[in-house]
């Protein structure tokens, strides 16, 4: 496998952005030598005046094929080492015949566009105006095409899609665009007379070399012959790579790197979590042997993985695995835990082989380091961060994430993971780096009402005093619980910060997946989260609930238990519920399995809430009674299910119930 | 240049792309990237919000397709200069008036950014880079690309009369 940009993180970096420019100025030249700096003749495929945008295109086409399919019989390109776009059905079917009316329309493309712009076509510089608009444009309506813009099918080739292999597809596709060319010359000789290649010796050549290069892609690709082969190759450079002993790091020049702070390693401890919580290496972090290459993967091949346990066989399969994976980077600590702790830790005074005066200080210093309880400390989460920055591009925020997202991305710089459990709960284990939080902090007493979200000055000191900047994406973690999670989402909001996510499943989905847990305290570095002047627009008062009573198209949502607003129970002053409420519990939309509590799916909330509010845009207040509970309706509608007229009476029936001038029903 | 040379060579680009970068050529991001900027400048906070611009952060203009882009501006420029092909005017069929050819360019240029947006790529990002990998949406929507010009074409027909 070669590296590439892509796979090595770094096409956000200078050089990448270098290369793409040259890559681009070859890319544009190519296009304008094609004569595609006339949109003239880039629209001529469309009334068969000129076809040269089906020749250029379909050669370039298969060109690349055949280099991609050769590159992927060699092992050179695999999934990892190059990004492949996820097929969405709809998006791509309707984005298409748009973009061919446009294309029609405008006599132009993007790439050309450039290039028209650069060849003086004032047209272009018109075009690519209207596509800078047609963007913003999506911009503005993206949240209502969450449609069929998420229903992402993930990477499918067209010949699994069609149940052939790879050659004969590619095969077939040659054939098809060979019988194109001559097609379009044709219909060029019928419409002007003359063929610029019909028949011509060079058509000719380069049809059969075309054949050629598609017959030798069957013949290899066909047979598969390259599987075996690449796996032999792993196989010879894991014996290499273990004889030179290159695979073992020292117990004393691991003690030495720790205790200097050496970035670049990352120790795991491949022990179960309750051998980890008696004792572990200070640093170290806890993965199962089964959750490495996911737990792992964000560190492929940069710095140190360092593994260890007791003795030697298991870490050793563990990283053969990995090895066979494309991990380069992994190391095994000699001797494991037992011999880390003869060599670096055994007292000097029980130690029988005499000691020079220079080990004497290491080996003080080591158990000073290593054998000190670990308070503010938090080595794990300050080291391991990595300085690859987070891919949001697949999320939609605010949002969920995945746990799988979450241990890939665990471990790059710009997250933040807000653990909202007890914290018992949360000392005596907890997801690695996750902060605590208790999201009552966040409520207080404001206008009289008790648990009231906290105005947006003091929010920012908490967020702030969490280490949060505003270009983070905060990870929320609850228990079952969900509302908790909403709640700090509210907060987020309520500073402009959009970038934050719920766990799906939360902690206890984490857990039940056996993913890593720590007990080390991360360290914070205090940040200065600023207070936005805009005013907020989605929390409302009293007063606007009253004037939206009975206005017609107007819905207030009360997400209490239904006995409460029948007013079977009720605690506090008056029960019953504001005239006109439909009561959806906010319950109704978790549902639990045996370990976790979620969302239910999207279809299952988008179908019952269609029947209660009619429109996206209808206006619709949701209350509870503190503001707890209808957080998790308000995210449920406005960040699950798209709707863009819901506000939040965070005061609630609190404040309903305790004014007597207010009406109840 | 012979179109199928001109094919040939930016097959080669692309199969660089891929193997350098690790992803193909494209252009539409690059655009839609400028759109965030603008609107950014415009109202910071608002843009970061959105859920679609604000994904791509403070900084919109740091990432690889808006080079590639910059890179095919260049490239057209460099070709076109040394082939000649260089001069300002409005193409357009002779009986077309400027005005009328501007605003389908306008028009077909709003679609075009929008469905680009919509397929996660253009005639270069998913038409191009995706059908050489043989990727299923792409070619689909290759095959709905010029399903919608030729449904499209004789509406605008005019607009190249002589």
């Amino acid at each position: 496998m070669i590296d590439t940009f892509f796979s090595s993180g770094t096409l956000d970096t200078p050089a990448a952005f270098f290369a793409s420019l040259l890559i681009g100025i070859v890319f544009g030249a190519a296009l304008e030598q094609a004569g595609f700096g006339s949109s003239r003749r880039l629209s001529g495929i469309f009334y068969f005046r000129d076809m040269a945008v089906l020749k250029v295109m379909f050669t370039a086409v298969v060109v690349a094929m055949f280099g991609i399919t050769f590159a992927k019989a060699f092992g050179w390109v695999t999934m990892e080492n190059v990004y492949f776009m996820p097929t969405l059905y709809a998006a791509q079917i309707v984005g298409g015949l748009v973009f061919g009316v446009g294309f029609v329309m405008s006599g132009w493309c993007p790439g050309t566009g450039a290039v028209g712009l650069a060849s003086g076509k004032i047209d272009a510089m018109v075009f690519l105006l209207g596509a800078i608009g047609g963007s913003m444009l999506y911009n503005e309506v993206y949240p209502i095409l969450a449609l069929i813009t998420q229903n992402d099918r993930g990477v499918i080739f067209a010949y699994d899609s069609l149940g052939i292999s790879e050659g004969s597809f590619a095969f077939f596709f040659t054939l098809i665009a060979v019988g194109g060319f001559w097609g379009a010359e044709y219909i060029e000789k019928k419409r002007h007379g003359k063929g610029d290649q019909w028949g011509s010796l060079f058509l000719k050549v380069f049809s059969v070399s075309l054949f050629v290069g598609a017959f030798g892609l069957l013949a290899m690709v066909g047979t598969k012959a390259y599987a075996p082969a690449t796996a032999a190759q792993q196989e010879e450079n894991l014996l290499a790579g273990l004889q030179e002993g290159l695979d073992h790091i020292e117990p004393r020049e691991l003690a030495d790197r720790l205790l200097g702070g050496d970035p670049s390693i990352i120790l795991v401890d491949i022990r179960t979590p309750a051998e980890f919580s008696k004792f572990h290496i200070r640093s170290a972090i806890n993965v199962q042997v089964a959750d490495l290459p996911v737990a792992l993967a964000s560190r492929k091949n940069q710095g140190l993985l360092i593994l260890y346990s007791n003795g030697m066989t298991h870490p050793a399969q563990a990283r053969d695995s990995l090895f066979r994976l494309g991990f380069k980077n992994v190391y095994l600590l000699t001797d494991g835990l037992e011999g880390f702790i003869k060599i670096c830790l055994k007292p000097v005074s029980l130690r029988s082989e005499p000691v020079p005066p220079v080990l004497v200080a290491k080996i003080n210093a080591w158990r000073t380091f290593f054998l000190a309880p670990v308070t503010s400390a938090g080595e794990t989460a300050s080291k391991a961060k990595s300085s690859t920055a987070l891919n949001l591009s697949s999320l939609t925020l605010p949002g969920l994430v995945e746990t799988d997202w979450l241990i890939t991305n665990l471990y790059k710089s710009g997250l933040k993971v807000i653990d909202l459990r007890a914290q018992p709960e949360y000392n005596s284990g907890h997801i690695p780096g996750s902060l605590s939080l208790n999201p009552e902090s966040l409520r207080g007493l404001i206008n009289g009402v008790p648990s009231s979200l906290l105005p947006a000055n003091m929010l920012a000191e908490h967020l702030s005093m969490m280490g949060i900047r505003p270009d983070d994406l905060v990870v929320l973690v609850c228990t079952d619980k969900l509302q908790d999670a909403t709640l700090v989402g509210m907060a987020c909001e309520r500073l402009g910060h959009s970038r934050y996510a719920i766990l799906s499943g939360g902690f206890p989905k984490w857990q039940a997946e056996k993913r890593p847990l720590d007990t080390i305290l991360p360290s914070v570095e205090p940040s200065r989260y600023p207070v936005s002047n805009r005013q907020e627009t989605f929390t409302v008062m009293a007063k606007e609930v009253l004037a939206s009573i009975g206005k017609p198209g107007a819905i207030i949502l009360d997400v209490r238990p239904a006995d409460y607003f029948t007013g079977k129970k009720r605690d506090e002053a008056r029960g019953g519920h504001i005239p006109g409420a439909i009561n959806r519990p906010f319950s109704e939309d978790v549902s639990k399995t045996d370990s976790y509590s979620a969302f239910k799916s999207l279809g299952e909330l988008a179908a019952v809430y269609a029947q209660i509010i009619p429109a996206k845009d209808t206006p619709v207040i949701v209350h509870c009674r503190t503001g707890h509970q209808a957080s998790q309706t308000y995210f449920v509608l406005v960040h699950l299910l798209g709707y863009t007229g819901v506000k939040w009476y965070d005061a609630g029936w609190t404040e309903w119930a305790a004014r007597p001038e207010l009406p109840v029903e | 240049m012979n179109p199928y040379l001109a094919g040939v060579l930016l097959g080669l680009t692309l199969l660089a792309s891929y193997l350098i970068l690790g992803a193909g050529l494209g252009a539409s991001s690059g655009i839609a990237r400028v759109g965030a900027y603008f609107e950014l400048v415009l109202a910071p906070a608002r843009t970061l919000e959105s859920k679609y611009f604000g994904s791509w952060g403070e900084q919109p203009l740091q990432y690889y397709l808006v080079f590639m882009l910059a890179g095919v501006f260049f490239g057209g420029l460099i070709s076109a200069l040394l082939a000649g092909r260089c001069k300002f005017e409005v193409e357009r069929g002779a009986k077309c008036p400027p005005k009328k050819r501007l605003l389908f360019a306008l028009a077909g240029g709003i679609l075009a950014g929008f469905a680009s947006r919509l397929a996660n790529g253009c005639t270069s990002g998913q038409a191009l880079s995706g059908s050489a990998v043989l990727l299923t949406g792409s070619l689909l929507f290759l095959v709905c690309v010029f399903a919608g010009g030729y449904s499209a074409a004789w509406f605008v027909r005019r607009q190249w009369d002589d």
